[in-house]
C-alpha cells in the first residue's frame, strides 16, 4: 500500500527530538488551555501563531497545533468531569454522566475511560485518515470552482444549523463573520470595502484579531460581568485515591461504547457539517437507549462518558479530511489551522498532497505520536492538572488578556488591530449574554472570502453564465444538500432540548 | 441601550439587541448600496458580495427581532432568581485595555511596567476581594509574567517589544 510507505516516511520526520518536543509542548499546552472555560484550541493556536512564524518551521508548527487540539479535547473533558463546566459544546455530553461519576467518587474511572477512549478513537480514525485522504485528494482534483463554492456554502449552512440555541442566532453570528470577511481591499479589483477610511483596514481583518476578540477578550469581559455569581476559585472534585484506574467491569462496559463513538465521530467530522457536537450527543443518546441498566444513566454510567469522548476525538480526525484535501474548514479550530497554513504560504487542497506530501504525512504521523504522548502525560499527571484548575480566576484572566494583547500586537504591531480585537470582544461578551453561538462567526470570516473567490472564478470560467451552478451535477447536488441542511435543525432539536435542560440543571446547581 | 438587568433571560435586552442589529444592518446595507450605485453592480464584481452580506444581515436581524418581539409579548412578570450581570466591571476593564494599548504604543513606559500595571488593575477588576488583600500576590505574579514574556520575546524569539524606561 502506497499510503503505508508514505506514513512510514512521515514517522521518520516526526520521530526527531525536535519534532517530538513540539508534539510534547503541543499536548501539554493544549491540555492546560482545554481546562480553562471559554479558552479553547482555536484561541491557543491563534495566540501561538506569531511565535510559530518566528520559529519558521511549518512541519514542527503543525505537529504542535495537532497536539494542542488533542490536548485541549482531553483538558476539556477533565474540566467537564471534575467541575461540571464544559468548556465547549462538544464536552457537554461527557459532563452529564462524567460529573455524576465524580460525585460518587468514581472520578478516576471517568477520567480514565475518557482518556483511553479518546486514545482508541484517535488511533483508529488516524488509520482511517491515512487511507482516506489520498483517494479523497485525487477525487478533489476534479472539483471545479462552482463545486468549491457550493461546498463552502454547505459547510457554513450545516455548521450554523447544528450549533447553538437557535437557527436565527446562528445565522446572525454567521452573517457577522461574513461581514468581517468582506472588509478590506478586494483581491481581484483593488476596490476598498467597508474600510471607513482607515488605512490599516485595507488588508482586511486578520483572523487572529477576530479570534482573540471573540474568545479571549469576550470571555474575560463576560467573566467580569458575572463576578458576583462566581466563586473566586473553582472547587474541583478530588480524583479519589488508589491506583486502580479502570476495573475489569469498567473495561467490559467501556470498549463497545468507545468503538461505537468512534464509528459515529469520524464520518460526522468528515462531512461538511463537521464539528463534534452532533456525534457526541448521538453517541450519548445511543448508549443510553441500548444500556441494560437505564436507571443508572443520570447517576454516573460509564458508557455515557466512554461513548461521547471517543466520538469527540474521532470527529477531529474526520474534520482533517475536508481540511487537508479540499481546504474547507468545518470547525472554528480547523478554520484557524487553515489560517496557519496560509501564514506559511501553504494552501490545503488537492495540490498539497503533491507539493507538500512529506508535510502532510508528517502531520498524520504526528497524530499517532501526539496521542501516545497525551496518554502517557495525562493519566499520571492528573493531580497536577487539577492544581491548574485551582488558579484564582482574576490571575488567570488578567494573564489571558496580557497574552491576547501580546498576540495581536506581535502579529501586526498595529494599534488599530488591538482596538478592533477589544471591540470584537465587547460584541462577543454581549453574544454570550444573549446566547449567540461563536463558531459560525469564525467560519463566516474564513469561508466567506473563499466562497466569493470561487463564485467569481466560476462565473469567469462560464463567461458570466449563472447556470453553471445548476447545470453541473456535483454543484447542484451540493447546493441542494445545503438547502436540505437548513431543514436539518428540526432533527437535532431533540438533542438541543436535552442540552438546554442539562444547562438549566448546571446553573441551578451552582 | 441594553437594560442593566439580566440579559440571559430578559426579553428587553433581546429586543434592544434586535433593534440595534436591524439598525446596523440597514446602515451597512445603505452604504453598500451607495457604493454599488457609484461603481456599478455586476455579478462577478467587487460590489456584489457586500450587498449580499449586508442584505442577509438585514433579513436575519429582522427575523431575530421578530422572535424577540414574540418573546416580549409572552414575557411573564419578572421573577428575580437568576444571576444578574453587572456592567461596571467589564466596561472599566475595557477602558483599562484601551489605555494599556495606547500606553504600549505611544509612551516610553515600556512593556514590562505597562504590563505590570495593567495586570494588577485587571486582576483587581476581575476579583471580588479587597485591593490590599491581593495586591502583593497580583504584583508578584504580574512582574514575573511581564518579565518572562519580555525576555522570551526579545531575547529568544527576536520579536521587539518596547523596552521603555527600564534598563533591560
Amino acid at each position: 500500500m502506497n499510503a503505508f510507505a508514505d506514513l512510514v516516511d512521515g514517522f521518520g520526520t516526526v520521530l526527531t527530538p525536535q519534532n517530538l518536543l513540539y508534539a510534547a509542548i503541543g499536548v501539554t499546552v493544549g491540555t492546560l488551555v482545554g481546562m480553562l472555560p471559554g479558552i479553547g484550541p482555536a484561541l491557543t493556536i491563534a495566540l501561538l501563531l506569531p511565535v510559530a512564524l518566528e520559529l519558521d518551521d511549518p512541519t514542527g508548527t503543525l505537529i504542535m497545533f495537532a497536539g494542542i487540539y488533542y490536548g485541549a479535547m482531553y483538558g476539556g473533558s477533565t474540566t467537564s468531569i471534575l467541575l461540571n463546566t464544559p468548556g465547549e459544546s462538544a464536552s457537554v455530553a461527557t459532563s452529564i454522566e462524567g460529573y455524576q461519576m465524580a460525585r460518587r467518587g468514581r472520578a478516576r474511572a471517568a477520567l480514565a475511560t475518557a482518556a483511553i477512549g479518546s486514545f482508541v478513537a484517535a488511533i483508529i480514525t488516524t488509520v482511517l485518515l491515512t487511507f482516506v485522504t489520498e483517494p479523497m485528494a485525487r477525487l478533489a482534483v476534479s472539483f471545479r470552482a462552482s463545486d468549491y463554492f457550493a461546498l463552502a456554502l454547505l459547510a457554513m449552512v450545516t455548521v450554523t444549523a447544528v450549533v447553538g440555541a437557535s437557527l436565527v442566532r446562528g445565522l446572525m453570528s454567521l452573517t457577522f463573520g461574513l461581514f468581517l470577511g468582506v472588509v478590506g481591499i478586494d483581491a481581484l479589483t483593488g476596490q476598498a470595502r467597508f474600510t471607513f477610511g482607515v488605512a490599516s483596514m485595507l488588508d482586511g481583518i486578520d483572523v487572529v484579531v477576530v479570534i482573540v476578540g471573540l474568545f479571549a477578550v469576550g470571555e474575560a469581559l463576560f467573566i467580569a460581568s458575572r463576578l458576583r455569581d462566581l466563586p473566586e476559585k473553582p472547587v474541583p472534585l478530588e480524583p479519589a485515591t488508589g491506583f486502580a484506574w479502570l476495573s475489569r467491569a469498567d473495561w467490559a462496559r467501556s470498549w463497545r461504547p468507545w468503538l461505537r463513538g468512534t464509528a459515529l465521530g469520524f464520518p460526522f467530522g468528515a462531512l461538511p457539517s463537521g464539528g463534534a457536537e452532533l456525534p457526541t450527543f448521538l453517541s450519548y443518546m445511543y448508549e443510553k437507549r441500548r444500556a441494560k441498566n437505564k436507571d443508572e444513566f443520570g447517576r454516573g454510567a460509564i458508557e455515557g462518558v466512554a461513548g461521547p469522548e471517543a466520538a469527540n476525538n474521532a470527529s477531529f480526525s474526520g474534520v482533517l479530511v475536508p481540511l487537508l484535501t479540499l481546504g474547507i474548514p468545518t470547525s472554528a479550530t480547523a478554520a484557524v489551522m487553515l489560517a496557519a497554513f496560509s501564514y506559511f504560504n501553504l494552501s490545503p487542497g488537492p495540490q498539497l498532497f503533491q507539493t507538500q506530501s512529506s508535510l502532510v504525512w508528517a502531520l498524520i504521523a504526528s497524530l499517532f505520536v501526539g496521542n501516545v504522548l497525551l496518554l502517557a502525560l495525562n493519566l499520571p499527571l492528573i493531580r497536577l492538572w487539577v492544581k491548574v484548575l485551582q488558579v484564582p480566576r482574576p490571575l488567570l484572566y488578567a494573564g489571558i488578556l496580557v497574552f491576547a494583547t501580546l498576540g495581536v500586537y506581535a502579529v501586526s504591531g498595529n494599534i488599530v488591530d488591538v482596538l478592533l480585537a477589544y471591540g470584537i470582544g465587547l460584541v462577543a461578551m454581549l453574544m454570550r449574554h444573549l446566547d449567540f453561538p461563536i463558531a459560525p462567526a469564525i467560519l463566516g470570516l474564513i469561508l466567506g472570502p473563499l466562497m466569493e473567490t470561487q463564485f467569481r472564478r466560476a462565473l469567469l470560467l462560464a463567461d458570466g453564465d449563472l447556470s453553471i451552478f445548476v447545470t453541473r451535477p456535483l454543484t447542484l447536488a451540493l447546493l441542494l444538500l445545503a438547502v436540505a441542511a437548513l431543514a436539518l435543525p428540526h432533527l437535532p432539536k431533540l438533542f438541543r432540548g436535552r442540552r438546554a435542560d442539562r444547562l438549566a440543571v448546571v446553573t441551578g446547581e451552582d | 441601550m441594553t437594560e442593566p438587568g439580566r440579559p440571559e433571560a430578559s426579553p428587553l435586552a433581546g429586543l434592544a439587541a434586535g433593534v440595534v442589529l436591524v439598525a446596523a444592518g440597514l446602515a451597512l446595507f445603505a452604504r453598500a448600496l451607495v457604493v454599488g450605485a457609484d461603481r456599478g453592480v455586476t455579478l462577478g464584481g467587487p460590489t456584489f458580495a457586500p450587498l449580499v452580506v449586508t442584505g442577509l444581515w438585514v433579513v436575519v436581524a429582522g427575523l431575530y427581532l421578530g422572535t424577540q418581539v414574540v418573546a416580549w409579548r409572552r414575557r411573564t412578570p419578572a421573577t428575580d432568581d437568576g444571576p444578574r450581570p453587572a456592567w461596571r466591571a467589564p466596561l472599566l476593564l475595557l477602558a483599562l485595555l484601551v489605555t494599556y494599548a495606547f500606553v504600549l504604543k505611544y509612551t516610553a513606559v515600556g512593556y514590562v511596567l505597562a504590563t505590570l500595571a495593567f495586570y494588577i488593575g485587571a486582576a483587581q477588576l476581575l476579583s471580588t476581594r479587597p485591593f490590599r488583600e491581593v495586591i502583593a500576590r497580583d504584583a508578584i505574579v504580574g512582574l514575573a509574567l511581564s518579565l518572562t514574556v519580555y525576555l522570551a520575546f526579545t531575547k529568544l524569539l527576536g520579536i521587539v517589544l518596547p523596552a521603555g524606561v527600564l534598563p533591560l
